[in-house]
């Protein structure tokens, strides 16, 4: 088991490796992207200082809080996007037939399908979290915690993101679930959670687990609780497990469209 | 005048086959909606509170009416078709065709958009009773004159996407461009009234386009003057001619750049 999940992490930095290695072929507009996305969030904190002027504390949260909370949403965004762009479209992928491609290769059908492009400006939101750890103040244990959770929460948004896009493989334009809950992860993930009262804080640990991408983990950063850590790591092994799993029961119903394309 | 029209219902017919997908849009809408409400709710610990100005019913109307200009406008994808349109080449099927790409471009996604617009106002007015039981002072004028800024607000929202679009004539990917442009549309003009930045931004603010497709149509509608539409209106008038002149400069210029590789 150990081999095979290293030959699968050996697959997935070559095919990541490679795809870079395309993306940079034209370097200007990689550059540009990774860029614009950095000063495209960094102009959502103007959001908060007008909100701050106002008030001085939101939610329970400080400014400094508010950074750290985009920092966690950009990261997590930008972990999965970066790594599995090919997730956020699964759907056009079982939709159109081109799932047949991977199906024929010796490797993991969705691993490979989901590893198979890099968004290039998730780099930027990556890249923008950690600014804003440093901003925060950077500790070697708070590195090493927002890392974690970092790859948790990108976890479980990728996991929602299969879950949403396998829904093809049973119903027709469910594209439109798979844009709408990754919206929904992105919406509510950069606001306090405390501003979230009732069913809705129901809703958002459990349908749209944002609770634990962002909520969470911000909350494990201020005030360090180790049972609640292990939760965490345990709720995304399962929302990775159950994607996983649907995944593989619609990949049963598929059938190839016979599509005809050249891969150069 | 007749093929544009022709154009605009044709992608009315065919956003009426995907109604699905306007009303996941419409759920997007409502929850951007209910976020910001909630945040409002938190500043606003008493009701009767006024900020810069605005109450809370002003500032939960104000919202609305910004997120339904900006939402029902659907940019980001609008933006990546007219990127995809140039660096791909489809662009050229328009060059031989006896009408003008950016009025092409116009009418196409008006006739995509109108209906959920109309759906989003509709939807908004009665978030708009839910969230907050109250309105502010209409009068029938008044809503006539405030939907007439409203879509002129969107005419000038789509020449200018259109414009950025096109810059792909001249750079591999303007995406990112978009990306910045709505930041500021959302931050300068959907979530705050101009009257929420210092003096030196708001004199900025008054004469960039975000006071003729954000702030002007939504300060109309919570506090409605007629010398204040009279103004609006001016500026509207001039950013269409403005945003119509860039988008017809860049698209001149750009299709003479244009090289397509057969296919």
């Amino acid at each position: 088991m150990f081999r095979e999940i290293k030959k699968e992490f050996k697959i997935i930095s070559l095919s990541t490796y490679y795809a870079i290695q395309r993306e940079m072929l034209n370097k200007a507009s990689f550059l540009s992207n990774v860029f614009f996305m950095i000063l495209n969030n960094l102009s959502m904190i103007i959001q908060w200082i007008v909100l701050f002027n106002l008030k001085s504390n939101i939610a329970g949260f400080e400014f400094k809080d508010i950074l750290l909370m985009w920092g966690m949403a950009a990261g997590t965004y930008g972990f999965a996007h970066f790594l599995f762009e090919k997730a956020f479209s699964l759907s056009s992928l079982i939709v159109d037939g081109s799932l047949d491609n991977y199906l024929v290769q010796p490797k993991n059908v969705l691993l490979s399908a989901i590893s198979s492009q890099i968004g290039v400006s998730a780099l930027g939101d990556l890249i923008f979290a950690y600014i804003m750890l440093i901003l925060t103040g950077v500790t070697l244990p708070k590195f090493l915690l927002f890392t974690l959770f970092i790859v948790t929460g990108g976890i479980i948004n990728l996991s929602i993101a299969i879950i949403s896009g396998s829904f093809s493989f049973w119903f027709k334009n469910s594209d439109i679930i798979e844009e709408t809950s990754s919206h929904l992860m992105i919406s509510f993930a950069t606001y306090p959670g405390g501003i979230f009262k009732g069913i809705v804080r129901v809703i958002l640990y459990t349908f749209i687990p944002v609770g634990f991408v962002t909520f969470l983990p911000v909350e494990l950063l201020l005030n360090f609780d180790l049972k609640l850590m292990l939760i965490l790591i345990a709720v995304s092994i399962l929302f990775i497990t159950l994607a996983t799993f649907m995944f593989y029961r619609g990949l049963r119903r598929y059938s190839s469209s016979n599509l005809m394309i050249a891969r150069i | 005048m007749k093929k544009y029209i022709h154009i605009l219902k044709a992608e009315l017919m065919t956003s009426l086959q995907y109604l699905p997908n306007t009303a996941f849009g419409v759920f997007t809408f409502f929850i951007f909606v209910y976020i910001m409400f909630m945040v409002w709710q938190y500043i606003y610990s008493n009701p009767q509170e006024l900020i810069n100005g605005y109450s809370i019913t002003q500032m939960t109307w104000y919202l609305l009416v910004t997120e339904i200009l900006f939402t029902s406008l659907g940019g980001r994808r609008f933006c990546k078709e007219i990127c995809k349109d140039v660096k791909s080449g489809n662009i050229t099927y328009n060059l031989n065709k006896p009408y003008s790409y950016v009025f092409y471009a116009l009418f196409k996604h008006l006739g995509s958009m109108v209906l959920k617009f109309i759906v989003d106002i509709i939807i908004g007015v009665a978030l708009g009773f839910i969230l907050i039981q109250s309105m502010p002072e209409q009068t029938v004028l008044s809503v006539i004159l405030v939907l007439v800024t409203c879509f002129l607000a969107e005419l000038i929202s789509i020449f200018l996407i259109i414009a950025i679009g096109l810059l792909s004539f001249f750079i591999e990917d303007a995406n990112p461009f978009y990306w910045l442009y709505s930041k500021m549309i959302l931050i300068f003009g959907t979530f705050f009234p101009i009257e929420f930045f210092p003096e030196y931004i708001r004199g900025i603010l008054r004469y960039s386009p975000i006071y003729v497709i954000s702030y002007g149509p939504a300060r109309l509608f919570v506090n409605f003057d007629i010398n204040e539409f009279i103004n609006i209106l001016i500026a509207q008038i001039i950013y269409i001619f403005i945003s119509y002149g860039i988008c017809s400069f860049l698209y001149a210029k750009g299709s003479k750049r244009l090289n397509v590789n057969g296919g």
